[in-house]
């Protein structure tokens, strides 16, 4: 409550300071509840309590260059598969700032990120039950887009509490071309620190591990008529992994070009002892002080996304005993513009992507050992007339289900068409067919979806995923939305497989369940 | 909890003002950094469009204004802002997919890596898009896609052009 009083005072003396402006306020909230049944076939049995609801509102007040803000949690309790410390209510975040066009200053809960998020990266993501945010102190500078400097301080946010754990981070971007003025190139070095403090067991101390540590990155961005570099370097310092130390690090580097049409993207990284976490003592999946994604491709069609991709960062808590990781991935688009020989009257659109990665062979090298996920895939997206647009996935996805500890690899070849049609301006309907087929695991797959939409409010969907190679298991999903400018209300029933859900390549365990669901965000 | 809803209700009724475009630090297609207030300065009405490259329902929305837009464009004078909120997973993956598909000739394309723009303008999830007036005050909003939701976008856009 002294937090909220304190709150309310900030928010009033910026009233006052910005007499001038009118000001507004702005927000959003968001409730997703399952009921849950019992369902034998699924094995399936509800907890006493078969309801779960995860509530997120958020308030933002802006006046002239001030504002303010909080978001309330709740859980009653916390849906299936999210981060257990996840419980009850609570006020989480809570800022006030102030911004001109060159400086900006927060107090309170940020969120904040340096480079690509090797190194730090404080961010939200509600699918994940994820919310890393800081609360302390936050400055940024930025001298006519020639120099920008960010510094922070402060305790991030571990479930629903504070964490032990205090971070110090300064980032640093000098941009060479707008200093040498040149206007077609861009050129920028670019540099962050980041220090932590925790405090540590006899045992880690005797074991040679320091409370403090502090890790650093250097960045280099190009870009010239659409030709593009970017290369980051990252060492996270020492720490203890299973009470030896390990020094962290890093290097990633992405390049390509972008223009007539065409985008291609090649990017490498590699990395060693990277998992970074606030807390010593969790074992939470919300646990994590910087960002390590998947560098591949994100599918969202069902059969595509039965086994994600999820990085070896090189950590003792993950089911890996590898220091790492290494690979790249290559992804080209390209549009067959309208009115050409293959484009046709109304275009073609392509993609392919590759990605491979490995473990390293031995700690501190450059050499590949065990294959850990390899995928190839293509889609083509065409419009053939004014009512029907066509796309067409095929991928064949490698993947190694003991985390590169042997070299066995499992293989899947994924067929996907996704059909719209459009009726009336207003009337439309959208199918998908996927087809899995393996040799390994649960063998084949077949899934179907129908999606009959009638805008602007009404969307009914139906789908079925079948695994007919082995379990004969159906997971099926029905569901209906209505949605009226800024809110949206769904509701459905259905049957979820035991996987992964992954959100910008964070991945976290979900078991399988049968239940009722339903869903409300709106903003305003 | 009294005070906090009454305080709560408080600033909801002091809340005259329309809202409008925050002052958010965001990168455009070069890498470079832009401030979302930027936007604004030309004077022009603007359809802003919060998507990512793992949205279908984002992709097929952006599609269908780059589709409609010539025609558009006989009706009203207004740009297309479209803003990324891949992450950096897919933020060089969605420069080379907006260029993939022509919306970097049409469109001023942005990236919000770390989400501070959506979260600014109270984006729960994606697609989610705003219409705007010459001076940056939200005239119309909506969220999710279902095909022929955009013709809803070019009313508003006509009204504010009035």
């Amino acid at each position: 409550m002294r937090l909220f009083i304190t709150f309310v005072g900030i928010l009033m003396s910026a009233s006052i300071l910005s007499a001038q402006d009118e000001g507004y306020l702005t927000g959003s909230f968001e409730t997703t509840d399952h009921a849950y049944v019992k369902d034998e076939a699924n094995k399936f049995t509800p907890a006493d309590d078969p309801f779960g609801s995860n509530n997120y509102l958020k308030l933002d007040y802006y006046k002239g260059n001030f504002s303010a803000g909080m978001q309330l949690e709740g859980y009653a309790p916390v849906l299936i598969g999210f981060p257990d410390e996840l419980s009850k209510f609570a006020l989480s975040n809570l800022y006030a700032s102030w911004r001109d066009e060159d400086f900006q200053i927060t107090a309170g809960t940020f969120y904040e990120q340096f480079g690509s998020g090797l190194l730090f990266r404080s961010w939200e993501d509600r699918l994940l039950g994820l919310n890393n945010a800081v609360m302390g102190a936050r400055f940024a500078y930025n001298f006519e887009d020639k120099v920008a400097f960010k510094a922070f301080w402060g305790t991030p946010r571990l479930g629903m509490d504070l964490s032990d754990t205090q971070l110090r981070g300064a980032d640093l971007s000098v941009s060479l071309s707008n200093i040498l003025g040149f206007d077609e190139v861009m050129l920028a070095v670019e540099g962050s620190v980041l220090n932590r403090y925790e405090k540590i067991s006899l045992d880690a101390e005797e074991a040679g591990g320091k409370p403090t540590s502090t890790g650093f990155s250097g960045r280099l961005n190009f870009d010239w008529n659409g030709m593009f570099f970017k290369g980051e370097y990252v060492d996270v310092g020492k720490k203890l992994v299973s009470l030896t130390p390990k020094r962290g690090n890093a290097q990633l580097v992405e390049m390509g070009y972008n223009g007539r049409g065409l985008g291609v993207t090649l990017t490498g990284r590699r990395l060693e002892w990277m998992g970074q976490k606030i807390s010593s003592r969790s074992l939470s999946t919300a646990n994590l002080i910087s960002y390590v994604p998947a560098m591949s491709t994100q599918y969202t069609y069902m059969l595509t996304t039965l086994h994600p991709y999820n990085p070896q960062v090189g950590d003792e808590s993950t089911h890996t005993f590898n220091s790492g990781e290494m690979g790249g991935q290559l992804d080209a688009f390209y549009n067959f513009r309208r009115g050409t020989k293959i484009g046709g009257k109304r275009g073609m659109k392509v993609h392919a992507n590759f990605s491979t990665y490995y473990t390293l062979a031995q700690e501190g090298s450059y050499t590949p050992g065990n294959l850990l996920f390899r995928d190839f895939s293509f889609d083509l997206e065409k419009q053939w007339t004014k009512e029907f647009k066509m796309v067409l996935l095929y991928s064949m996805q490698e993947y190694n289900p003991t985390y590169g500890n042997f070299k066995t690899t499992w293989l899947s070849n994924i067929m996907v068409a996704d059909l719209l049609y459009k009726w009336t301006p207003t009337f439309s309907t959208r199918m998908e067919l996927q087809y899995l087929t393996t040799q390994e695991d649960k063998k084949d797959w077949m899934a179907a979806l129908l999606e009959v939409n009638f805008a602007p409010h009404w969307s009914i969907w139906g789908s079925d995923m079948y695994n007919h190679g082995s379990t004969k298991m159906h997971y099926y999903n029905a569901g209906v939305s209505y949605t009226k400018g800024r809110t949206r209300l769904a509701a459905g029933y259905g049957r979820y497989k035991d996987g992964f859900i992954c959100s910008g390549g964070v991945c976290r365990q979900i078991p399988q369940y049968t239940g009722a669901n339903f869903s409300l965000t709106t903003s305003f | 909890m009294r005070t906090f809803l009454l305080s709560i209700v408080a600033l909801m009724v002091s809340a005259i003002a329309v809202a409008q475009v925050p002052s958010v630090t965001v990168e455009n297609a070069k890498g470079e950094t832009v401030n979302t207030k930027t936007l604004i300065k030309e004077g022009k009405p603007m359809i802003v469009s919060f998507w990512s490259t793992s949205c279908k329902p984002c992709i097929r929305e952006l599609d269908a204004i780059y589709d409609a837009l010539p025609d558009w464009l006989e009706e009203a004078d207004f740009r297309v802002v479209a803003v990324s909120t891949d992450d950096s997973r897919l933020l060089a993956k969605a420069k080379s997919f907006a260029e993939g598909r022509g919306w970097g000739e049409d469109f001023t394309l942005l990236f919000d890596k770390n989400q501070d723009f959506m979260r600014a303008m109270n984006v729960s999830v994606v697609p989610h898009v705003f219409v705007l007036d010459g001076t940056g005050k939200v005239v119309y909003s909506h969220t999710s896609y279902v095909p022929g939701n955009e013709l809803e976008l070019l009313e508003a856009i006509k009204k504010c052009s009035k």
